[in-house]
């Protein structure tokens, strides 16, 4: 091969994101005769999220694939994907993150000495807890651990809950204990990690977006010759509804496994959802600007108007 | 050696001063917890204070560590070498120390600069990121510094094993 | 090249130089050789990154709970309550380091932090009563390997989450695999006590032991805050640490008036200088580790396991083999992230168990923290209680003897790991 990327990330081998970016390596060996190789190193093999990001930046390794909860710190500017009810539901959130909007997104990594490819699509948070969750008031009083995020904590203080950071090693047994009562995750992390079997309650309320975002070292890239930059980017493009598909199903067999493990799930309604999204997005928004900026309220409005024509 | 008195004391200032407040915080953010609500929210800063702090208390504890001869190490064999052969390892090892420590400390000035301008901050607490890797740049310049005052014999570092030993 | 650079840590080790020297001049010397274009600053992105951990958090504080608690009055007063209890048995405190490691290490969930904090309380009882200094280390390193097992543990944690294997299923088996490890190495207490002739303590009657108990009530307040605070849910094991930390310093200064200012400045030191001897190997442990994660070695050994189609027993002898090797020169939870992922499947494959294989690769992890040259255990205690390394590894072999015939019984006898999580889980 003339080009090898080793291409780190958090996510286990079963895992959509694992499992395409097998799929998106595949492609471009084949693609490229060979000349291309990216070498995946799942679960954090690398490091946690932000040396991989780091590492992307210096050089240590040529991609990684990042939740963009965690690219806050390196980019304010995509930290508007923390933004609850952001993202609408369906194959609108394609068209939304395929437009100007996405595009914005990518371009603001520019800057920061990273080359962002795409955005991949990876579920949607949820909400489990040792209490009751069975409207928006029962929230209040609860103690929900958070990723380290200014707009997350907004998010939970718009409940009148409180936001704890915890290290996500030690969250299975603080929920276990009753350190925290619950926390938010995608419903496949919530099977993977268990939690649910410390959680006796679970809201659907598909109220946060996952987006991953594909980040190259820019030499790296601009190293690599044009062909096989389009061989590339086509590869990452192309596998999305597959990814999308997978996720979906991965996503049914864990609320499957999660309601016969005994855990009390519901689905909360339109209604439910419009009432969360009207308590936290306004709240969330005001953080995300104070921390973004000029640069974030750009981002936002583009957002507005492009949310407008998906009504 | 005035100036080496007043760069111990510094240095056991900030140790001390940075290990009791890394306490009190994580000791403080569970009382927080217990007090609860959205007031419990304002202190998921702690956290990642106290990791950070953690690394500054790691770096900046290796020189008086090779001071006070506590790192670890395997001599039964060099013990027993005849006192001239002793001698020269005794170099070699300060001398190595030295250059090691101080490629280090080099090194990580440059990852320094780097992650400066990259721009990276922490995510809750807002800390330019750099700052991180500015624990190791004086630690182990203060490891070095060590190495090669135990290499001109300004310190003697030998004589003091031998005898917490004895 | 992989040569060379093996040889240069080995002249380095047996030349005596610090070990952050032994593990980080050759680490740099196969960056330079094998990675001659990964940008020079990833060394020290590593470095950091080997001990940038969250989890990692609650040793410094155990080791400064530890150093308070063996500077002042509360671990002579602990450590006199067991005796009035138990002193009196053959071997006593022998027994005491067991169990007290197996409590101390459920909770705290760190070998490293068991091996500082029980080190710094039990080591010179044990020596005064008449145990040698070898079996004493040895025994105090060992039985903080119990801390991995016994849950909580954030190795099953890790585990678990690599592999998808139900947690609740890894802590029962855990805490069963963990008790035949602390059982195994009280029933070599038993006979090595019988051999070194230890003296027995007199037997206290009730009163007496009762008085003994009250005397020791604040000091007793210790294990109450740190196992109440975890189980009843107020605080996380490393919260637990610093807490542990708070109370040390208020009932060592203001109730038995054994510490004033000075003596806190000069624990508080040590305690951080003990913090970063450990913390600085671990950091080149992470540069080691990422090296290791590169070439891919796992991959290559599957590789040769598939082509020489082996079976179960084959395979398992092969991961212990895998283990033992790889425990050797870098950090246990390194350890599981670089090996675990590719051999799993394989397990699976061969129709092993996922508990069981959790098991047999938690132990191999345990064991991996007791065998030199990369021991962190070794270090640990020979930083905490100021013995020269050697002493530590002559101390521990047998333990690492009586760890292998375990790892032997659990990983050829699955019913061991698998009897309890059945039982509850069906
Ligand atoms: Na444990
Ligand atoms: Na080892």
């Amino acid at each position: 091969q003339e080009f090898v990327a080793k291409i780190g990330h958090l996510e286990s081998t079963a895992q959509s994101r694992h499992v395409h970016l097998e799929k998106v390596a595949e492609l471009v060996k084949e693609r490229t005769n060979g000349a291309v190789e990216f070498q995946i190193f799942p679960q954090g093999q690398l490091g946690n999220q932000r040396q991989m990001t780091e590492g992307t930046q210096l050089g240590t390794q040529e991609a990684t694939v990042a939740p963009a909860a965690f690219l806050g710190g390196f980019n304010p500017v995509v930290s508007v994907l923390d933004i609850p009810y952001l993202i609408p539901e369906g194959d609108a959130a394609l068209t939304l993150l395929d437009g100007p909007f996405g595009e914005q997104l990518l371009d603001s990594f520019s800057e920061k000495g990273l080359v962002a490819l795409d955005l991949w699509p990876n579920g949607t948070k949820q909400f489990t807890s040792n209490q009751p969750l069975d409207d928006l008031a029962a929230f209040e009083g609860q103690k929900f651990r958070v990723m380290d995020s200014s707009i997350l904590i907004e998010q939970f203080n718009a409940l009148g809950a409180s936001a704890i950071a915890l290290p996500f090693g030690e969250l299975y047994t603080s929920l276990q204990t009753g350190v925290v009562d619950g926390e938010e995750n995608p419903l496949d992390t919530i099977f993977n990690m268990k939690f649910f079997e410390v959680q006796d309650y679970l809201v659907k309320s598909d109220h946060g977006a996952m987006v991953d975002v594909v980040l190259f070292n820019p030499m790296f890239w601009d190293s690599l010759p044009d062909e096989y930059k389009t061989v590339i980017t086509d590869a990452f493009a192309e596998v999305i509804p597959e990814l999308v598909a997978h996720k979906a199903e991965a996503v049914d067999a864990a609320m499957t496994a999660i309601e016969e493990a005994g855990t009390n799930t519901r689905v909360a309604d339109d209604a439910e959802r419009a009432a969360l999204r009207e308590a936290m997005f306004g709240p969330a928004s005001a953080a995300y600007v104070e921390m973004a900026g000029d640069a974030g309220q750009a981002v936002l409005d583009t957002y507005e108007t492009e949310y407008e024509t998906l009504q | 050696m005035k100036a080496l008195e007043v760069l111990r004391t510094v240095e056991r200032t900030v140790l001390v001063v940075l290990f009791l407040s890394m306490v009190a915080l994580y000791t403080g953010s569970v009382v927080t917890r217990e007090i609860g609500g959205t007031f419990a929210s304002r202190f998921a800063w702690i956290e990642e204070a106290v990791r950070i702090m953690n690394l500054f208390l790691v770096f900046l504890a290796l020189g008086l560590a090779l001071e006070r001869v506590k790192h670890v190490g395997i001599t039964n064999l060099r013990d027993r070498l005849p006192e001239g052969v002793l001698t020269w390892v005794r170099r070699v090892m300060d001398l190595t120390g030295l250059v090691f420590s101080v490629y280090v400390a080099w090194l990580a000035l440059g990852l320094v600069q780097f992650v400066l301008r990259s721009g990276q901050s922490s995510p809750t607490l807002g800390v330019p990121m750099g700052v991180i890797y500015m624990a190791p740049i004086a630690g182990f310049l203060l490891l070095g510094l060590r190495y090669g005052l135990s290499l001109f014999g300004v310190i003697d570092r030998f004589s003091a094993q031998k005898e917490s030993e004895a | 090249m992989i040569v060379i650079v093996v040889i240069l840590a080995l002249v380095l080790l047996g030349l005596g130089f610090e070990m952050l020297l032994v593990l980080g001049v050759p680490a740099l010397a196969w960056k330079e050789l094998a990675h001659g274009t990964l940008p020079d600053a990833a060394v020290v992105q590593k470095i950091v990154g080997g001990i940038d951990h969250s989890t990692l958090l609650a040793i410094p504080f155990f080791i400064f709970a530890a150093h308070l608690m063996g500077s002042g009055q509360i671990a002579r007063q602990l450590v006199g309550v067991v005796k009035a209890l138990i002193g009196h048995t053959r071997g006593g405190i022998g027994h005491v380091v067991v169990g007290g490691s197996m409590a101390f290490g459920s909770v705290s969930g760190s070998a490293p932090a068991t091996v500082a904090a029980m080190g710094r309380m039990v080591y010179p009882e044990m020596r005064a009563a008449g145990w040698s200094d070898r079996t004493s280390l040895g025994l105090l390193v060992a039985s903080a390997e119990t801390a991995l097992l016994i849950p909580p543990s954030i190795t099953l944690i890790v585990y678990g989450w690599i592999t998808g294997t139900s947690i609740s299923r890894l802590f029962a088996g855990g805490l069963a695999v963990g008790l035949v490890l602390g059982l195994a190495f009280a029933a070599y207490v038993s006979w090595q006590a019988r051999k070194q002739g230890v003296t027995r303590g007199p037997r206290l009657g009730w009163g007496a032991r009762g008085r003994a108990i009250w005397d020791a009530k604040w000091a007793l307040g210790m294990p109450v805050i740190i196992l109440g605070g975890i189980y009843s849910g107020t605080i996380t094991p490393t919260e637990a640490a610093a807490v542990s930390v708070v109370y040390a310093i208020l009932v060592e200064t203001l109730v038995f008036r054994a510490l004033d200012l000075r003596g806190l400045v000069k624990v508080t030191e040590d305690s951080a200088i003990n913090t970063a001897i450990i913390f600085v190997l671990l950091a080149i442990g992470g540069l080691i580790s990422f090296f290791v994660t590169l070439a891919q070695i796992p991959a290559g050994i599957i590789a040769m396991l598939e082509a020489a189609n082996a079976g179960p027993v084959m395979f398992l002898i092969a991961v212990n083999v895998c283990f033992f090797i790889a425990g050797m020169f870098i950090d246990p939870n390194s350890t599981l992230l670089v090996l675990v992922p590719p051999l799993y499947p394989v397990a699976m494959s061969l129709g092993i168990d996922p508990v069981h294989f959790g098991m047999v690769v938690t132990l191999n992890v345990c064991i991996g923290m007791i065998t030199p040259p990369f021991g962190l255990d070794i270090f640990v205690a020979s930083s905490t209680l100021e013995k020269p390394v050697s002493d530590i590894i002559r101390g521990v072999w047998p333990f690492v003897l009586v760890n292998i015939l375990v790892l032997l019984i659990i990983t050829y006898v699955p019913g061991v790991s698998l009897l309890v999580p059945n039982l509850i889980f069906g």
